[in-house]
């Protein structure tokens, strides 16, 4: 018995051998302002400086609604959790015009967005590379239906750079495709509500919650 | 010394009761401190700027300027008013009575640079170069004179110099500088080194060398107040009162009783340097290496003088086809090489080179003091954790010189019902970020993502239609307004949600046939 053990330590002492449970004492999450899903994220909230993928078929079924508390806490000066100076939120080619208004209903400091505007895929990247890596934004929102594995790795790096929330919006056919995010949820929509199913979670399980938005 | 008598003299007494007269100087009004260097003002007056500005002509020349939607001749050159055309004229009368008459457009544009090259030119001669007005320099000449051997040859010098510019002046030095002025404008050739002499030197000047408002000069013409002489022995209380104190400070300062500073001009310094190659290159690499060696002396010049740039010019020279130009702007004056380095290489990338180079040009733009930026007192640990590596505006400025500067801008509210209208983009390089958080959240609820254009619905049955008919969770909110431009809107705005669970703000016009739009998403 005595030997065995030791055997196992050993053997867990090699730095080959990963264990899952190590990873969900990972730094603190960013608080998501939806205690269920709080709940169910590794570290107690979104995924800070890591990618996180967020696959949606249809706009309008609460993708920004999920997004928007943690939003408003990064852009405002009197949170407390990393950021001692408020920081930007980088829009990078939104499908829509976000409305200054509603964002403001949320709390969001609207003097704190940047939108931008790339005309082709390529632009898109780099300027979203650019503002995470910047250091000045802390999330940058990203539309893109032709993002690859490739392509997740360089803004994950990015975010990791510049210590920033990257969060990219992509159809549900991504769901085939690998992705260097920590984070993928999955929007479905129906009459009766919008579910959020975590499909991949660095250190955590996948789940399915009902009823959040 | 009557001087020390001056000193204790009070201000009041200098609207008092006396004359202007210049005999009294022995009891001036007003008060002057310590007495003042001597100084000595060469005055350049260019009546013929308008028509010398716009270069040298051969034939017979004419400048008209539009008045009252009539153009009428300014400034003719000597042949030109040989041949009868004179100032006041319409431009066709002009070409009427000289068919060869070269007519031009005063361009005022054009007399500023002269004025400024003129300005440039004189100093050469001192320190204090002034620009006086559209068509007057100032030169401050006491200190230059041993220099230039005495008042006379400096004299020659100036005129001599200014005739082979091609510019045609009249010259007056005096004491003060509108003593010179006046002179000048007045055509005497005078030339005035005693300040108790100014007084005689201008006494004779007509009113219109004061260049004061023509109301003015008509109504102390109706006073028959024809020269200088006849308006300084009026009352000064009468003319203050009725003139403005303004002229009454004029008179003063011409005739030295009240010091008047003048703002030396200075030539704003810019730097071009070339980069000549002994044979033509279309390497890139090794041209963007030059481009950082030139940007690398670009910043010790400003460096030396504590300024930057904001703008600054590449230009590619090639032997056979003209010179490839790629222009740099930046937000906040610069000079540190390597953020010019990092704008240049974005834009590099792009330009397009029709030949190989054989030298690069780069010149920067207008000067500017650098503004210094104040660092922080408390060091916050977790914040410089962070690692900023660019602020916002140079974020901003590296994404505007890959994707466009219309491509990137911030977001603003403005207070407006109608929902297209109550939002603006920001110009995030020009507007100061101030916290903008909302006050007013008990409003009704107004949706995330807006479309530019609300999308006109189809309608099955009543119901509107989009992905599925949709059913309406709230509302209606009215909105009717903006009667007051031509965007007014009569509408009822509802949430509605489809049977793909997408929530839709949707409005419903008010007119007869009553359309419904899709206007936003609550994302």
């Amino acid at each position: 018995m005595q030997r065995d053990s030791s055997s196992l330590d050993k053997l867990l002492e090699n730095p080959r051998v990963w264990r899952g449970h190590n990873q969900a004492h990972a730094p603190g999450g960013l608080p998501s302002g939806y205690q269920a899903l709080d709940n169910h994220l590794p570290g107690g909230g979104w995924p800070r400086h890591a990618l996180t993928e967020i696959l949606v078929e249809h706009y309008g079924i609460g993708e920004l609604r999920l997004l928007m508390p943690a939003l408003a806490a990064l852009s405002t000066p009197d949170n407390d959790i990393d950021y001692n100076e408020p920081g930007w939120i980088a829009w990078v080619s939104p499908p829509f015009h976000p409305y200054p208004p509603a964002l403001q209903q949320w709390g969001v400091d609207l003097s704190r967005m940047l939108i931008v505007r790339p005309k082709d895929a390529s632009e898109m990247l780099w300027s979203a590379e650019q503002a995470l890596s910047s250091g000045t934004c802390a999330a940058v929102l990203l539309w893109s239906d032709t993002l690859d594995d490739q392509a997740s790795r360089r803004l994950q790096l990015a975010a990791e750079k510049g210590r920033s929330w990257a969060i990219a919006f992509r159809p549900p056919a991504a769901r085939r495709q690998p992705s260097a995010a920590a984070l993928r949820i999955e929007l479905l929509a129906g009459q009766e509500g919008t579910r959020v199913a975590i499909l991949k979670s660095r250190g955590g399980r996948p789940a399915v919650l009902h009823d959040l938005l | 010394m009557g001087t020390a008598r001056r000193h204790h003299r009070s201000t009041r007494e200098l609207f008092d009761q006396r004359s202007l007269a210049l005999d009294e100087v022995s009891t001036p009004p007003a008060i002057v401190t310590a007495p003042p260097a001597r100084r000595l003002w060469f005055c350049v007056y260019l009546p013929q700027l308008p028509l010398e500005a716009n270069g040298p002509g051969a034939g017979p020349r004419a400048v008209v300027e539009e008045q009252q939607g009539i153009h009428r001749v300014l400034l003719t050159c000597p042949r030109a008013e040989a041949a009868g055309v004179m100032p006041g004229q319409s431009a066709n009368a002009a070409l009427a009575l000289l068919p060869r008459l070269l007519i031009e457009e005063r361009s005022e544009v054009a007399e500023q640079q002269a004025l400024e090259h003129l300005a440039g030119w004189l100093e050469q001669f001192s320190s204090m170069v002034s620009i006086a007005g559209p068509d007057v320099l100032l030169v401050e000449i006491a200190g230059s004179l041993r220099l230039y051997g005495g008042l006379l040859k400096l004299r020659q010098q100036i005129a001599a110099g200014l005739e082979q510019l091609g510019f045609s002046a009249s010259l007056a030095i005096a004491p003060t500088p509108l003593a010179a002025t006046w002179l000048a404008r007045g055509g005497r050739r005078a030339c005035i080194r005693e300040p108790a002499n100014i007084g005689a030197a201008l006494r004779t000047l007509p009113l219109s060398c004061l260049d004061w408002p023509a109301a003015t000069c008509e109504s102390l013409a109706g006073m028959g107040v024809r020269n200088i002489g006849e308006c300084l022995r009026l009352p000064r209380e009468g003319v203050a009162r009725r003139f403005g104190p303004q002229r009454l400070l004029e008179l003063d300062r011409a005739l030295g009783r009240l010091p008047d500073p003048r703002t030396s001009w200075r030539a704003p310094e810019r730097f071009c340097t070339d980069h000549e190659m002994t044979e033509e290159q279309s390497d890139r690499e090794l041209l963007l290496a030059i481009c950082r060696e030139l940007l690398q002396s670009h910043e010790r010049f400003l460096l030396a003088r504590q300024l930057g740039v904001q703008s600054i010019e590449f230009s590619f020279f090639h032997l056979r086809s003209n010179a490839t130009v790629l222009r740099l702007g930046c937000v906040e004056a610069e000079r540190q090489a390597g953020r010019w380095f990092d704008l240049l290489r974005l834009q590099f990338e792009k330009l397009v080179l029709p030949e190989p180079v054989i030298a690069v040009r780069l010149r920067g733009g207008h000067t500017q003091a650098l503004r210094a930026e104040s660092g922080r007192l408390v060091f916050r640990g977790r914040t410089a954790g962070r690692g900023i590596r660019f602020s916002i505006a140079q974020l901003a400025e590296r994404l505007m010189a890959r994707v466009g500067r219309q491509s990137v801008a911030g977001v603003a509210t403005v207070a407006e019902h109608r929902p297209q209208l109550a939002w603006r983009p920001r110009n995030l390089l020009k507007e100061k970020t101030l916290g903008e958080v909302s006050t007013a959240r008990g409003r009704l609820q107004r949706p995330l993502w807006m479309l530019p254009e609300p999308a006109r619905l189809h309608v099955d049955d009543g119901y509107p239609l989009h992905q599925g008919r949709l059913r309406i969770l709230d509302g209606p909110e009215r909105l009717e307004t903006g009667w007051w431009d031509e965007d007014s809107i009569a509408r009822d705005y509802y949430t509605a949600i489809n049977p793909r669970g997408m929530r839709l703000w949707v409005f419903r016009t008010r007119s007869r046939d009553a359309d419904w739009y899709l206007h936003g998403f609550f994302g």
